[in-house]
Protein backbone atom coordinates (compact mmCIF):
# COMPACT_ATOMS: atom_id res chain seq x y z
CA UNK A 1 0.00 0.00 0.00
CA UNK A 2 1.22 3.49 -0.79
CA UNK A 3 2.12 6.01 1.83
CA UNK A 4 -0.62 8.19 3.20
CA UNK A 5 1.18 11.47 2.77
CA UNK A 6 1.37 14.29 5.24
CA UNK A 7 -1.46 14.50 7.73
CA UNK A 8 -2.70 17.79 9.14
CA UNK A 9 -5.09 18.56 11.97
CA UNK A 10 -7.19 21.68 12.05
CA UNK A 11 -8.11 22.11 15.70
CA UNK A 12 -7.05 20.18 18.79
CA UNK A 13 -9.31 18.41 21.20
CA UNK A 14 -9.39 14.84 22.47
CA UNK A 15 -10.24 13.24 19.14
CA UNK A 16 -7.41 14.90 17.26
CA UNK A 17 -4.92 14.07 19.98
CA UNK A 18 -6.13 10.49 20.22
CA UNK A 19 -5.81 9.98 16.50
CA UNK A 20 -2.42 11.62 16.20
CA UNK A 21 -1.15 9.47 19.05
CA UNK A 22 -2.68 6.35 17.51
CA UNK A 23 -1.27 6.97 14.03
CA UNK A 24 2.23 7.32 15.49
CA UNK A 25 1.84 4.28 17.76
CA UNK A 26 0.62 2.21 14.82
CA UNK A 27 3.65 3.22 12.76
CA UNK A 28 1.53 4.84 10.05
CA UNK A 29 3.54 8.02 10.34
CA UNK A 30 6.29 9.66 12.35
CA UNK A 31 5.59 12.84 14.34
CA UNK A 32 7.35 14.72 11.53
CA UNK A 33 4.64 13.52 9.16
CA UNK A 34 1.99 15.37 11.16
CA UNK A 35 1.21 19.06 11.52
CA UNK A 36 -1.52 20.77 13.52
CA UNK A 37 -3.13 24.13 14.07
CA UNK A 38 -4.79 25.00 17.34
CA UNK A 39 -6.50 28.09 18.68
CA UNK A 40 -3.94 30.33 20.43
CA UNK A 41 -5.90 30.03 23.67
CA UNK A 42 -5.92 26.21 23.53
CA UNK A 43 -2.77 25.67 25.57
CA UNK A 44 -3.76 22.11 26.45
CA UNK A 45 -3.94 20.94 22.84
CA UNK A 46 -0.78 22.86 22.01
CA UNK A 47 1.04 21.05 24.79
CA UNK A 48 -0.40 17.64 23.91
CA UNK A 49 0.64 17.89 20.27
CA UNK A 50 4.08 19.23 21.15
CA UNK A 51 4.57 16.40 23.64
CA UNK A 52 4.05 14.03 20.73
CA UNK A 53 6.70 15.91 18.75
CA UNK A 54 4.17 17.37 16.32
CA UNK A 55 4.75 20.81 14.82
CA UNK A 56 1.87 22.94 16.05
CA UNK A 57 0.90 26.33 14.62
CA UNK A 58 -1.88 28.84 15.26
CA UNK A 59 -2.70 29.33 11.57
CA UNK A 60 -4.86 26.96 9.52
CA UNK A 61 -3.57 27.88 6.06
CA UNK A 62 -0.02 26.45 6.37
CA UNK A 63 -1.41 23.21 7.80
CA UNK A 64 -3.62 22.75 4.76
CA UNK A 65 -0.87 23.76 2.32
CA UNK A 66 1.59 21.28 3.81
CA UNK A 67 -0.79 18.31 4.13
CA UNK A 68 -2.32 15.75 1.78
CA UNK A 69 -4.92 14.56 4.29
CA UNK A 70 -6.52 17.15 6.58
CA UNK A 71 -8.57 16.35 9.67
CA UNK A 72 -11.16 19.03 10.36
CA UNK A 73 -11.49 18.83 14.13
CA UNK A 74 -12.45 22.35 15.09
CA UNK A 75 -15.69 22.93 16.98
CA UNK A 76 -18.76 22.67 14.73
CA UNK A 77 -19.67 26.33 15.29
CA UNK A 78 -16.41 27.57 13.74
CA UNK A 79 -16.31 25.09 10.85
CA UNK A 80 -17.98 27.37 8.27
CA UNK A 81 -15.52 30.16 8.97
CA UNK A 82 -12.51 27.84 8.84
CA UNK A 83 -13.62 26.20 5.60
CA UNK A 84 -14.14 29.58 3.98
CA UNK A 85 -10.63 30.57 5.01
CA UNK A 86 -8.97 27.47 3.58
CA UNK A 87 -11.14 26.99 0.49
CA UNK A 88 -8.58 28.51 -1.91
CA UNK A 89 -5.96 26.02 -0.69
CA UNK A 90 -8.22 22.99 -0.58
CA UNK A 91 -7.94 21.62 -4.11
CA UNK A 92 -6.60 18.08 -4.54
CA UNK A 93 -6.68 17.25 -0.84
CA UNK A 94 -8.66 14.79 1.25
CA UNK A 95 -10.59 16.31 4.14
CA UNK A 96 -11.72 14.10 7.02
CA UNK A 97 -14.28 15.94 9.09
CA UNK A 98 -15.05 14.84 12.62
CA UNK A 99 -17.24 17.90 13.23
CA UNK A 100 -20.61 16.76 14.56
CA UNK A 101 -23.66 17.78 12.63
CA UNK A 102 -21.78 19.32 9.70
CA UNK A 103 -23.13 17.56 6.61
CA UNK A 104 -21.25 16.42 3.50
CA UNK A 105 -23.34 18.89 1.51
CA UNK A 106 -22.12 21.74 3.69
CA UNK A 107 -18.51 20.52 3.65
CA UNK A 108 -18.42 19.96 -0.10
CA UNK A 109 -20.03 23.29 -0.96
CA UNK A 110 -17.63 25.12 1.36
CA UNK A 111 -14.48 23.64 -0.16
CA UNK A 112 -12.92 23.52 -3.62
CA UNK A 113 -14.63 21.37 -6.24
CA UNK A 114 -11.28 19.57 -6.61
CA UNK A 115 -11.24 18.53 -2.96
CA UNK A 116 -12.61 15.29 -1.57
CA UNK A 117 -14.46 14.97 1.70
CA UNK A 118 -15.16 12.12 4.08
CA UNK A 119 -17.11 12.53 7.32
CA UNK A 120 -15.90 10.55 10.29
CA UNK A 121 -17.60 9.70 13.57
CA UNK A 122 -14.90 8.36 15.88
CA UNK A 123 -15.22 7.90 19.64
CA UNK A 124 -13.22 8.66 22.76
CA UNK A 125 -11.75 5.18 23.10
CA UNK A 126 -9.47 6.01 20.20
CA UNK A 127 -7.36 7.34 23.09
CA UNK A 128 -6.56 3.76 24.08
CA UNK A 129 -6.70 2.48 20.50
CA UNK A 130 -9.98 0.71 21.10
CA UNK A 131 -12.07 3.27 19.30
CA UNK A 132 -15.15 2.63 17.20
CA UNK A 133 -15.18 4.76 14.07
CA UNK A 134 -17.61 5.03 11.20
CA UNK A 135 -17.06 7.09 8.05
CA UNK A 136 -19.21 8.37 5.20
CA UNK A 137 -17.79 9.00 1.73
CA UNK A 138 -18.52 12.31 0.12
CA UNK A 139 -19.57 12.47 -3.53
CA UNK A 140 -16.04 13.04 -4.84
CA UNK A 141 -14.18 10.73 -2.45
CA UNK A 142 -12.71 7.76 -4.29
CA UNK A 143 -11.72 4.22 -3.30
CA UNK A 144 -8.16 5.30 -2.46
CA UNK A 145 -9.55 7.95 -0.12
CA UNK A 146 -11.72 5.34 1.57
CA UNK A 147 -8.74 3.02 1.96
CA UNK A 148 -6.64 5.79 3.49
CA UNK A 149 -9.46 6.59 5.89
CA UNK A 150 -9.84 2.93 6.81
CA UNK A 151 -6.09 2.55 7.45
CA UNK A 152 -5.94 5.67 9.59
CA UNK A 153 -8.96 4.82 11.70
CA UNK A 154 -7.99 1.19 12.11
CA UNK A 155 -4.85 2.47 13.81
CA UNK A 156 -7.07 3.53 16.71
CA UNK A 157 -9.76 0.85 16.78
CA UNK A 158 -12.40 -0.57 14.46
CA UNK A 159 -13.69 1.20 11.39
CA UNK A 160 -16.51 0.77 8.92
CA UNK A 161 -18.40 2.88 6.44
CA UNK A 162 -22.09 3.74 6.22
CA UNK A 163 -24.54 6.08 4.54
CA UNK A 164 -24.86 9.61 5.84
CA UNK A 165 -28.44 8.79 6.83
CA UNK A 166 -27.10 6.44 9.53
CA UNK A 167 -24.82 8.99 11.13
CA UNK A 168 -27.23 10.26 13.78
CA UNK A 169 -27.78 6.73 15.06
CA UNK A 170 -24.07 6.02 14.87
CA UNK A 171 -23.46 9.12 16.99
CA UNK A 172 -26.06 7.97 19.50
CA UNK A 173 -24.54 4.49 19.73
CA UNK A 174 -20.78 4.57 19.26
CA UNK A 175 -20.28 8.31 19.69
CA UNK A 176 -22.26 8.80 22.90
CA UNK A 177 -22.24 5.18 23.99
CA UNK A 178 -19.05 5.45 26.04
CA UNK A 179 -20.86 7.76 28.46
CA UNK A 180 -23.55 5.12 29.09
CA UNK A 181 -20.85 2.55 29.73
CA UNK A 182 -18.88 4.85 32.06
CA UNK A 183 -22.06 5.29 34.11
CA UNK A 184 -22.59 1.51 34.14
CA UNK A 185 -19.06 0.91 35.38
CA UNK A 186 -19.55 3.42 38.17
CA UNK A 187 -22.86 1.80 39.10
CA UNK A 188 -21.37 -1.72 39.08
CA UNK A 189 -18.67 -0.49 41.42
CA UNK A 190 -21.24 1.29 43.61
CA UNK A 191 -23.11 -1.99 44.04
CA UNK A 192 -19.96 -3.89 44.88
CA UNK A 193 -18.84 -1.23 47.36
CA UNK A 194 -22.24 -1.28 49.02
CA UNK A 195 -21.80 -5.03 49.47
CA UNK A 196 -18.37 -4.60 51.03
CA UNK A 197 -15.72 -4.43 48.27
CA UNK A 198 -13.03 -1.77 48.35
CA UNK A 199 -13.66 0.94 45.77
CA UNK A 200 -10.43 0.62 43.80
CA UNK A 201 -10.85 -3.13 43.42
CA UNK A 202 -14.48 -2.61 42.39
CA UNK A 203 -13.41 -0.23 39.60
CA UNK A 204 -10.67 -2.58 38.38
CA UNK A 205 -13.03 -5.54 38.21
CA UNK A 206 -15.91 -3.53 36.73
CA UNK A 207 -13.75 -2.04 33.99
CA UNK A 208 -12.13 -5.34 33.04
CA UNK A 209 -15.45 -7.20 33.13
CA UNK A 210 -17.06 -4.67 30.81
CA UNK A 211 -14.07 -4.66 28.46
CA UNK A 212 -13.90 -8.44 28.33
CA UNK A 213 -17.60 -8.85 27.74
CA UNK A 214 -17.55 -6.41 24.85
CA UNK A 215 -14.58 -8.33 23.49
CA UNK A 216 -16.51 -11.60 23.80
CA UNK A 217 -19.44 -10.30 21.77
CA UNK A 218 -17.11 -8.82 19.19
CA UNK A 219 -15.15 -12.03 18.66
CA UNK A 220 -17.95 -14.49 19.10
CA UNK A 221 -20.28 -15.62 16.36
CA UNK A 222 -22.87 -16.12 19.04
CA UNK A 223 -25.94 -14.00 19.77
CA UNK A 224 -25.52 -11.90 22.96
CA UNK A 225 -28.66 -13.57 24.33
CA UNK A 226 -27.02 -16.97 23.88
CA UNK A 227 -23.86 -15.69 25.57
CA UNK A 228 -26.02 -14.52 28.46
CA UNK A 229 -27.63 -17.96 28.66
CA UNK A 230 -24.22 -19.60 28.68
CA UNK A 231 -23.19 -17.82 31.88
CA UNK A 232 -26.52 -18.11 33.70
CA UNK A 233 -26.56 -21.28 35.78
CA UNK A 234 -29.89 -22.53 37.12
CA UNK A 235 -30.84 -20.73 40.34
CA UNK A 236 -27.46 -19.06 40.45
CA UNK A 237 -26.27 -15.53 41.21
CA UNK A 238 -26.42 -14.42 37.58
CA UNK A 239 -30.07 -15.40 37.31
CA UNK A 240 -30.86 -13.40 40.45
CA UNK A 241 -29.09 -10.35 39.06
CA UNK A 242 -30.80 -10.60 35.68
CA UNK A 243 -34.21 -10.72 37.37
CA UNK A 244 -33.37 -7.45 39.08
CA UNK A 245 -32.25 -5.87 35.81
CA UNK A 246 -35.44 -6.93 34.04
CA UNK A 247 -37.73 -5.73 36.84
CA UNK A 248 -35.87 -2.42 36.73
CA UNK A 249 -36.51 -1.97 33.02
CA UNK A 250 -32.80 -2.04 32.29
CA UNK A 251 -33.22 -2.94 28.62
CA UNK A 252 -35.72 -0.11 28.04
CA UNK A 253 -33.40 2.32 29.81
CA UNK A 254 -30.50 1.43 27.52
CA UNK A 255 -32.44 1.16 24.26
CA UNK A 256 -34.27 4.38 25.13
CA UNK A 257 -30.98 6.16 25.70
CA UNK A 258 -29.92 5.36 22.13
CA UNK A 259 -33.31 6.60 20.94
CA UNK A 260 -33.11 9.84 22.93
CA UNK A 261 -29.59 10.51 21.67
CA UNK A 262 -30.59 9.81 18.07
CA UNK A 263 -33.52 12.17 18.31
CA UNK A 264 -31.36 14.91 19.78
CA UNK A 265 -28.81 14.39 16.98
CA UNK A 266 -31.53 14.70 14.38
CA UNK A 267 -32.77 17.90 16.03
CA UNK A 268 -29.28 19.36 15.98
CA UNK A 269 -28.75 18.32 12.35
CA UNK A 270 -31.93 20.04 11.29
CA UNK A 271 -31.04 23.19 13.21
CA UNK A 272 -27.56 23.38 11.68
CA UNK B 1 -13.68 -22.17 31.89
CA UNK B 2 -11.31 -25.11 31.60
CA UNK B 3 -11.33 -24.94 27.84
CA UNK B 4 -10.83 -21.18 27.89
CA UNK B 5 -7.87 -21.47 30.21
CA UNK B 6 -6.26 -24.36 28.36
CA UNK B 7 -6.58 -22.44 25.11
CA UNK B 8 -5.21 -19.28 26.73
CA UNK B 9 -2.21 -21.01 28.31
CA UNK B 10 -1.22 -22.45 24.95
CA UNK B 11 -1.79 -19.20 23.11
CA UNK B 12 0.32 -17.34 25.68
CA UNK B 13 3.16 -19.81 25.22
CA UNK B 14 3.09 -20.90 28.86
CA UNK B 15 2.82 -24.51 27.81
CA UNK B 16 2.48 -26.75 24.80
CA UNK B 17 -0.57 -29.00 24.39
CA UNK B 18 1.66 -31.87 25.47
CA UNK B 19 2.14 -30.12 28.80
CA UNK B 20 -1.59 -30.37 29.56
CA UNK B 21 -3.78 -33.31 30.47
CA UNK B 22 -7.49 -33.39 31.23
CA UNK B 23 -10.18 -35.71 32.50
CA UNK B 24 -13.79 -35.29 31.48
CA UNK B 25 -16.98 -37.18 32.22
CA UNK B 26 -17.50 -39.90 29.62
CA UNK B 27 -20.81 -38.32 28.60
CA UNK B 28 -19.20 -34.90 28.07
CA UNK B 29 -18.47 -35.30 24.37
CA UNK B 30 -18.25 -31.55 23.82
CA UNK B 31 -15.41 -31.05 26.29
CA UNK B 32 -13.69 -34.19 25.05
CA UNK B 33 -13.76 -32.83 21.53
CA UNK B 34 -12.67 -29.33 22.55
CA UNK B 35 -9.65 -30.57 24.46
CA UNK B 36 -8.70 -33.01 21.72
CA UNK B 37 -8.99 -30.25 19.12
CA UNK B 38 -6.36 -28.38 21.13
CA UNK B 39 -4.15 -31.46 21.06
CA UNK B 40 -4.60 -32.16 24.78
CA UNK B 41 -4.57 -35.75 26.02
CA UNK B 42 -8.03 -36.33 27.47
CA UNK B 43 -9.00 -39.22 29.76
CA UNK B 44 -12.13 -40.28 31.61
CA UNK B 45 -10.30 -41.00 34.87
CA UNK B 46 -9.27 -38.33 37.38
CA UNK B 47 -6.47 -40.25 39.11
CA UNK B 48 -3.96 -40.35 36.24
CA UNK B 49 -4.48 -36.63 35.62
CA UNK B 50 -3.55 -35.84 39.22
CA UNK B 51 -0.64 -38.26 39.21
CA UNK B 52 0.86 -36.74 36.08
CA UNK B 53 0.34 -33.08 37.00
CA UNK B 54 2.03 -30.57 39.29
CA UNK B 55 -0.80 -28.03 39.07
CA UNK B 56 -4.37 -29.32 38.97
CA UNK B 57 -7.42 -27.27 38.05
CA UNK B 58 -10.54 -28.53 39.79
CA UNK B 59 -13.25 -27.57 37.31
CA UNK B 60 -15.89 -30.22 37.86
CA UNK B 61 -19.40 -29.13 38.80
CA UNK B 62 -19.64 -28.02 42.44
CA UNK B 63 -22.04 -30.89 43.29
CA UNK B 64 -19.48 -33.57 42.39
CA UNK B 65 -16.46 -31.85 43.94
CA UNK B 66 -16.62 -33.68 47.31
CA UNK B 67 -16.70 -37.08 45.60
CA UNK B 68 -13.86 -36.19 43.25
CA UNK B 69 -11.64 -34.82 46.03
CA UNK B 70 -12.22 -37.94 48.10
CA UNK B 71 -11.17 -40.07 45.16
CA UNK B 72 -7.93 -38.17 44.50
CA UNK B 73 -6.97 -37.41 48.10
CA UNK B 74 -4.37 -40.20 48.31
CA UNK B 75 -2.61 -38.77 45.25
CA UNK B 76 -2.84 -35.14 46.21
CA UNK B 77 0.27 -34.62 48.30
CA UNK B 78 2.78 -32.02 47.08
CA UNK B 79 0.54 -30.63 44.41
CA UNK B 80 -1.10 -27.27 43.83
CA UNK B 81 -4.86 -27.37 43.34
CA UNK B 82 -6.63 -24.44 41.69
CA UNK B 83 -10.35 -24.71 42.28
CA UNK B 84 -12.81 -22.82 40.12
CA UNK B 85 -15.78 -24.58 41.70
CA UNK B 86 -18.30 -21.99 42.85
CA UNK B 87 -19.28 -22.02 46.48
CA UNK B 88 -16.74 -24.66 47.55
CA UNK B 89 -14.75 -23.05 50.35
CA UNK B 90 -11.04 -23.31 51.08
CA UNK B 91 -11.94 -25.03 54.32
CA UNK B 92 -13.82 -27.72 52.44
CA UNK B 93 -11.10 -28.08 49.82
CA UNK B 94 -8.25 -28.27 52.31
CA UNK B 95 -9.99 -30.74 54.57
CA UNK B 96 -10.83 -32.96 51.60
CA UNK B 97 -7.25 -33.14 50.30
CA UNK B 98 -3.90 -34.24 51.66
CA UNK B 99 -2.30 -32.08 54.34
CA UNK B 100 0.71 -31.84 52.02
CA UNK B 101 -1.33 -30.31 49.23
CA UNK B 102 -1.82 -26.62 48.63
CA UNK B 103 -5.05 -25.02 47.49
CA UNK B 104 -5.97 -21.78 45.79
CA UNK B 105 -9.53 -20.80 44.88
CA UNK B 106 -10.03 -19.00 41.61
CA UNK B 107 -12.97 -16.99 40.32
CA UNK B 108 -12.34 -16.48 36.59
CA UNK B 109 -14.91 -15.31 34.06
CA UNK B 110 -16.13 -16.25 30.60
CA UNK B 111 -14.05 -13.64 28.77
CA UNK B 112 -11.01 -15.80 29.41
CA UNK B 113 -12.21 -17.37 26.13
CA UNK B 114 -10.96 -14.28 24.29
CA UNK B 115 -8.11 -13.70 26.71
CA UNK B 116 -9.81 -10.68 28.25
CA UNK B 117 -10.89 -12.45 31.38
CA UNK B 118 -11.10 -10.97 34.86
CA UNK B 119 -9.84 -13.42 37.46
CA UNK B 120 -9.48 -13.19 41.21
CA UNK B 121 -7.82 -15.80 43.42
CA UNK B 122 -7.70 -16.56 47.13
CA UNK B 123 -4.72 -18.29 48.73
CA UNK B 124 -5.40 -21.25 50.93
CA UNK B 125 -3.62 -21.60 54.26
CA UNK B 126 -0.81 -23.76 52.87
CA UNK B 127 -0.35 -22.00 49.54
CA UNK B 128 2.99 -20.23 49.35
CA UNK B 129 4.34 -17.28 47.37
CA UNK B 130 5.52 -19.51 44.52
CA UNK B 131 2.01 -20.96 44.24
CA UNK B 132 0.57 -17.46 44.09
CA UNK B 133 3.03 -16.50 41.39
CA UNK B 134 2.19 -19.58 39.32
CA UNK B 135 -1.49 -18.76 39.68
CA UNK B 136 -0.90 -15.16 38.66
CA UNK B 137 1.11 -16.21 35.60
CA UNK B 138 -1.49 -18.71 34.49
CA UNK B 139 -4.44 -16.39 34.90
CA UNK B 140 -2.67 -13.43 33.34
CA UNK B 141 -2.42 -15.54 30.21
CA UNK B 142 -6.18 -15.14 29.84
CA UNK B 143 -6.79 -11.63 31.18
CA UNK B 144 -6.26 -9.67 34.39
CA UNK B 145 -5.67 -11.26 37.74
CA UNK B 146 -5.53 -10.16 41.37
CA UNK B 147 -5.87 -11.74 44.78
CA UNK B 148 -8.31 -11.07 47.58
CA UNK B 149 -9.63 -12.49 50.85
CA UNK B 150 -12.13 -15.32 50.73
CA UNK B 151 -14.67 -12.98 52.34
CA UNK B 152 -14.75 -10.95 49.11
CA UNK B 153 -15.46 -13.88 46.82
CA UNK B 154 -19.24 -13.60 46.79
CA UNK B 155 -19.05 -9.99 45.66
CA UNK B 156 -16.35 -10.87 43.14
CA UNK B 157 -18.66 -13.55 41.74
CA UNK B 158 -21.51 -11.04 41.52
CA UNK B 159 -19.33 -8.48 39.76
CA UNK B 160 -16.73 -10.13 37.54
CA UNK B 161 -18.22 -13.64 37.54
CA UNK B 162 -21.80 -12.73 36.66
CA UNK B 163 -21.08 -9.28 35.25
CA UNK B 164 -20.62 -10.47 31.68
CA UNK B 165 -24.31 -11.41 31.57
CA UNK B 166 -25.34 -7.86 32.51
CA UNK B 167 -23.08 -6.52 29.78
CA UNK B 168 -24.37 -8.99 27.16
CA UNK B 169 -27.89 -7.75 27.94
CA UNK B 170 -26.73 -4.14 27.65
CA UNK B 171 -25.16 -4.81 24.26
CA UNK B 172 -28.37 -6.40 23.02
CA UNK B 173 -30.39 -3.43 24.33
CA UNK B 174 -28.03 -0.89 22.75
CA UNK B 175 -28.47 -2.68 19.44
CA UNK B 176 -32.25 -2.87 19.93
CA UNK B 177 -32.39 0.90 20.35
CA UNK B 178 -30.25 1.48 17.28
CA UNK B 179 -32.32 -0.94 15.19
CA UNK B 180 -35.53 0.75 16.32
CA UNK B 181 -34.04 4.02 15.07
CA UNK B 182 -33.17 2.50 11.69
CA UNK B 183 -29.75 0.85 11.88
CA UNK B 184 -29.21 -2.63 10.44
CA UNK B 185 -28.93 -5.25 13.17
CA UNK B 186 -25.49 -6.59 12.33
CA UNK B 187 -23.98 -3.09 12.24
CA UNK B 188 -25.70 -2.29 15.53
CA UNK B 189 -24.12 -5.32 17.20
CA UNK B 190 -20.66 -4.53 15.83
CA UNK B 191 -20.81 -0.93 17.05
CA UNK B 192 -22.36 -1.83 20.40
CA UNK B 193 -19.77 -4.51 21.13
CA UNK B 194 -16.80 -2.36 20.17
CA UNK B 195 -18.18 0.67 22.03
CA UNK B 196 -18.59 -1.35 25.21
CA UNK B 197 -15.17 -2.96 24.86
CA UNK B 198 -13.45 0.34 24.19
CA UNK B 199 -15.17 2.11 27.06
CA UNK B 200 -14.14 -0.60 29.49
CA UNK B 201 -10.63 -0.28 28.14
CA UNK B 202 -10.71 3.49 28.66
CA UNK B 203 -11.65 3.14 32.31
CA UNK B 204 -9.05 0.44 32.82
CA UNK B 205 -6.20 2.46 31.34
CA UNK B 206 -7.24 5.88 32.49
CA UNK B 207 -6.37 7.35 35.85
CA UNK B 208 -9.57 9.31 35.61
CA UNK B 209 -12.80 8.76 37.53
CA UNK B 210 -15.55 7.24 35.33
CA UNK B 211 -17.73 10.23 36.21
CA UNK B 212 -15.07 12.55 34.83
CA UNK B 213 -14.78 10.40 31.70
CA UNK B 214 -18.55 10.70 31.30
CA UNK B 215 -18.29 14.49 31.67
CA UNK B 216 -15.54 14.60 29.05
CA UNK B 217 -17.79 13.14 26.37
CA UNK B 218 -20.97 15.02 27.30
CA UNK B 219 -21.15 18.25 25.31
CA UNK B 220 -23.61 20.91 26.41
CA UNK B 221 -27.12 20.24 25.07
CA UNK B 222 -25.77 17.38 22.99
CA UNK B 223 -26.97 13.88 22.21
CA UNK B 224 -25.03 12.32 25.09
CA UNK B 225 -26.70 14.61 27.60
CA UNK B 226 -30.13 13.68 26.24
CA UNK B 227 -29.31 9.98 26.55
CA UNK B 228 -27.97 10.32 30.08
CA UNK B 229 -31.14 12.08 31.16
CA UNK B 230 -33.11 9.09 29.94
CA UNK B 231 -30.83 6.66 31.78
CA UNK B 232 -31.17 8.59 35.02
CA UNK B 233 -34.95 8.92 34.78
CA UNK B 234 -35.07 5.17 34.16
CA UNK B 235 -33.12 4.40 37.32
CA UNK B 236 -30.31 2.84 35.30
CA UNK B 237 -27.73 3.19 38.05
CA UNK B 238 -30.00 1.57 40.63
CA UNK B 239 -30.75 -1.25 38.22
CA UNK B 240 -27.06 -2.00 37.74
CA UNK B 241 -25.93 -1.53 41.34
CA UNK B 242 -28.92 -3.54 42.49
CA UNK B 243 -28.01 -6.38 40.16
CA UNK B 244 -24.62 -6.70 41.84
CA UNK B 245 -26.38 -6.65 45.20
CA UNK B 246 -28.92 -9.32 44.19
CA UNK B 247 -26.19 -11.54 42.82
CA UNK B 248 -24.05 -11.13 45.94
CA UNK B 249 -26.97 -12.04 48.16
CA UNK B 250 -27.74 -15.12 46.09
CA UNK B 251 -24.05 -16.14 46.27
CA UNK B 252 -24.08 -15.78 50.05
CA UNK B 253 -27.25 -17.88 50.25
CA UNK B 254 -25.65 -20.61 48.14
CA UNK B 255 -22.44 -20.48 50.19
CA UNK B 256 -24.36 -20.93 53.41
CA UNK B 257 -26.38 -23.81 51.97
CA UNK B 258 -23.28 -25.63 50.70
Amino acid sequence: MGSIGKIGFLGGGNMAKAMAKGFIAAGLTKPSGLIASVHPADKISLQSFQELGIETLTENAPVVERSDVVFVSVKPQVVPKVLEEIKPLSGNKLFLSVAMGITLKCLESSLSAQSRVIRVMPNISALVRSGCSVYVRGSRANDADAQITQRLLEAVGTCESCDESQLDIVTALSGSGPAYVFVMIEALADGAVRMGMPRDMAYRLAAQTVMGSGHMVRESNTHPGQLKDNVTSPAGSTAAALKHLELSGFRAAVAGAVEAATQRCREISSET
